[in-house]
């Protein structure tokens, strides 16, 4: 066996700017439709935090979603997707090394990358990032192909340099070269399969559209329920303040700030011609009468 | 993926303040609220941070401040060693690339277009502590009366006098400093500097506890950091038989396979396209060996 070799979980450090953030919203469970993931700017709602030691290091891990009151302030369920960002693109060639014929490799074309982006692709920073395979044919169902993903091990610019294969033919291989735009990515597994060893891996083809995923932290769901009660309202009704007015009937209960928290009419309901009461109602007053201010009832 | 479920109660943004500013009479002389006031958002929660008269708070721009539900999380990374990495030559870009602002090789990589010297980082000073050990080798043959050895300066006690200079450059009753490894032409600025307090004694045990005396003795250079002699640059790429290996598998008498992806019938699919011992000596760039 070899030795030496290591992995861990650490606290992610990444940037915001290798992040996408989704969500959905039903108001309910029973919802039937299909869900529709809208996309949240990650620089607006995503936090670092920083070392409380020196606030221009990121701490590390800890981040703060920052959810805006305008989209979230509604009772539901939210569900947020946290994932890393991904690169769409086209793979220009497969080949191979000119100087080590038996490594495999996709190559990209930095200048279809956007201008912002294409600082992910110079020689190394593409290691770790996923590959995912879209099919070919458009139209002929999913256009993802599924539970199919490589992981780039490498990356270098690289010329394709002309090799001569006799009989009138010639093939490309791909020579490192910083001058060059093209990005060649060894990827693993580009190995024959373990059960089939004589198989040729697949890795892609030249003209495939791919998507290119950061591995910098693991994506994360969120499910959050934005309700109206919790123990600590339910409590109010138990616990707080509360007043009864006896000149119009007007219940109040307060808050633990003393803030008006619910106002209800209090009032019989008669037989209109005995007079004989039937009901006693308690029923939720909307328009708020800002007199049953508790500091100034108690104020006396 | 993580999968997080968490329950936010809307009430702990409800405003509930009423502001004065937003009371009125009516026509019956009876106070009541203004609904149609700005500052009136009782029962709502207000998209801006707003005071409890109802305006709005401003950051130091004179911006209003979106008002936001915050929700504490923890990103995690969980990575494995891909093991080895093979070196290769490149053709180097032709035209330079302007050094970025505060380069930093980890950072940057290998920027396309940056030359070897942006990534030295070179003449950084360091220093330490340590025994008196490397003393005798710049002594003198000679010896006081009392048996101590004799510092001369200058003196190259060196194997290879040519090149390096090993030796003491001062000595007083207090101390000898002197440079191990220098450049013979380049005394001042080459080698480690030692300096051995010839009155202060530290102690300390040895592996087998057994306690000890030496003189302190202090060392330093500038010579620290990345320079010409111990940076290179290489196109770094990834051999799949490589995936996972850290060091280069050293045996001799059992077979050994690592393809990255290992299972059960891993090491049973490859034996059998091996034929003649001569596949084993030529099979995945001799992984396999008897």
């Amino acid at each position: 066996m070899a030795t030496g070799n290591y992995g861990t979980i650490r606290p992610a450090d990444v940037s915001v700017d290798d992040v996408e953030i989704f969500y959905s919203y039903t108001p309910n469970r029973e919802l039937l439709t299909d869900v529709e993931l809208i996309p949240l700017d990650p620089a607006e709602v995503l936090v670092p935090a920083n070392n409380p030691d020196n606030n221009t290091e990121i701490f590390g891990g800890l981040y703060t979603l920052q959810l805006p009151t305008s989209v979230f302030g509604s009772k539901g369920f939210f569900n947020i997707i946290i994932r890393p960002k991904q690169i769409r693109t086209t793979i220009q060639d497969c080949s191979i090394l000119v100087d080590n014929q038996d490594v495999k490799g996709i190559v990209f074309d930095i200048n279809q990358i956007p201008e912002d982006l294409k600082s992910r692709f110079e020689n190394g920073n593409l290691v770790g990032y996923r590959v995912e395979y879209l099919k070919e044919e458009s139209g002929t169902g999913q256009d993802k192909i599924q539970n199919l993903f490589r992981i780039i091990t490498s990356n270098n610019r690289a010329l394709p340099i002309s090799q001569n294969q006799g009989n009138s033919n010639a093939s490309v291989a791909y020579t490192f070269n910083d001058n060059s735009t093209s990005v060649f990515c060894t990827v693993t597994p580009s190995s024959a399969p373990s059960i089939k060893p004589n198989a040729t891996p697949f890795i892609g083809n030249p003209q495939q559209d791919v998507i290119l995923t950061n591995t910098f932290f693991d994506p994360v769901m969120l499910e959050i329920e934005m309700v109206e009660f919790d123990d600590e309202t339910l409590a109010y009704a138990l616990f707080s303040n509360q007043t009864k007015s006896l000149e119009d009937g007007i219940y109040t209960i307060y808050n633990f700030g003393n803030q008006i928290y619910r106002q209800y009419n209090l009032y019989e309901v008669k037989d209109q011609f005995s007079g004989k009461p039937l009901y006693e109602v308690r029923e939720q007053k909307f328009n708020i009468d800002p007199t049953k201010d508790f500091d100034e009832i108690t104020n006396f | 993926m993580e999968y997080i479920r968490k329950k936010i109660n809307l009430e702990n943004y409800t405003v509930r303040a009423i502001p004065k500013s937003v009371l009125v009479k009516n026509s019956e002389g009876k106070t009541v609220i203004n609904t149609d006031s700005p500052n009136y958002y009782y029962g709502t929660i207000p998209q801006y941070k707003i005071d409890s008269e109802g305006n709005f708070k401003l950051n130091p721009f004179g911006q209003k401040i979106v008002n936001t539900i915050d929700v504490s999380l923890f990103l995690t990374q969980k990575f494995d060693d891909m093991g080895l990495f093979t070196d290769a030559p490149y053709t180097f870009s032709t035209q330079t690339t302007p050094k970025p602002p505060n380069f930093n090789s980890f950072t940057y990589g290998r920027l396309a277009g940056a030359p070897l010297n942006y990534y030295y980082a070179n003449n950084s000073f360091f220093s330490g502590n340590t025994d008196d050990s490397f003393l005798k080798q710049v002594s003198s043959y000679r010896k006081t009366n009392t048996g101590q050895d004799i510092y001369v300066p200058n003196l190259n006690t060196s194997s290879d006098q040519k090149n390096t200079f090993d030796g003491v450059i001062y000595d007083d009753s207090d101390k000898t400093v002197y440079k191990i490894g220098a450049n013979s032409s380049n005394v001042n600025d080459t080698g480690i500097e030692f300096t051995t307090f010839k009155n202060i004694f530290e102690k300390t045990t040895d592996e087998f506890g057994k306690s000890y005396n030496f003189k302190k003795t202090i060392f330093s250079s500038t010579l620290g950091g990345w320079n010409e002699y111990n940076t290179s640059l290489n196109a770094i790429y990834k051999k799949e038989e490589y995936l996972g290996v850290v060091f280069k598998p050293e045996v001799e008498s059992v077979v050994f396979i690592n393809r990255g992806i290992a299972d059960i019938f891993e090491r049973h699919a490859i034996l059998s396209e091996i034929k003649t011992t001569n596949d084993i000596d030529t099979n995945r760039g001799g992984f396999i060996r008897i």
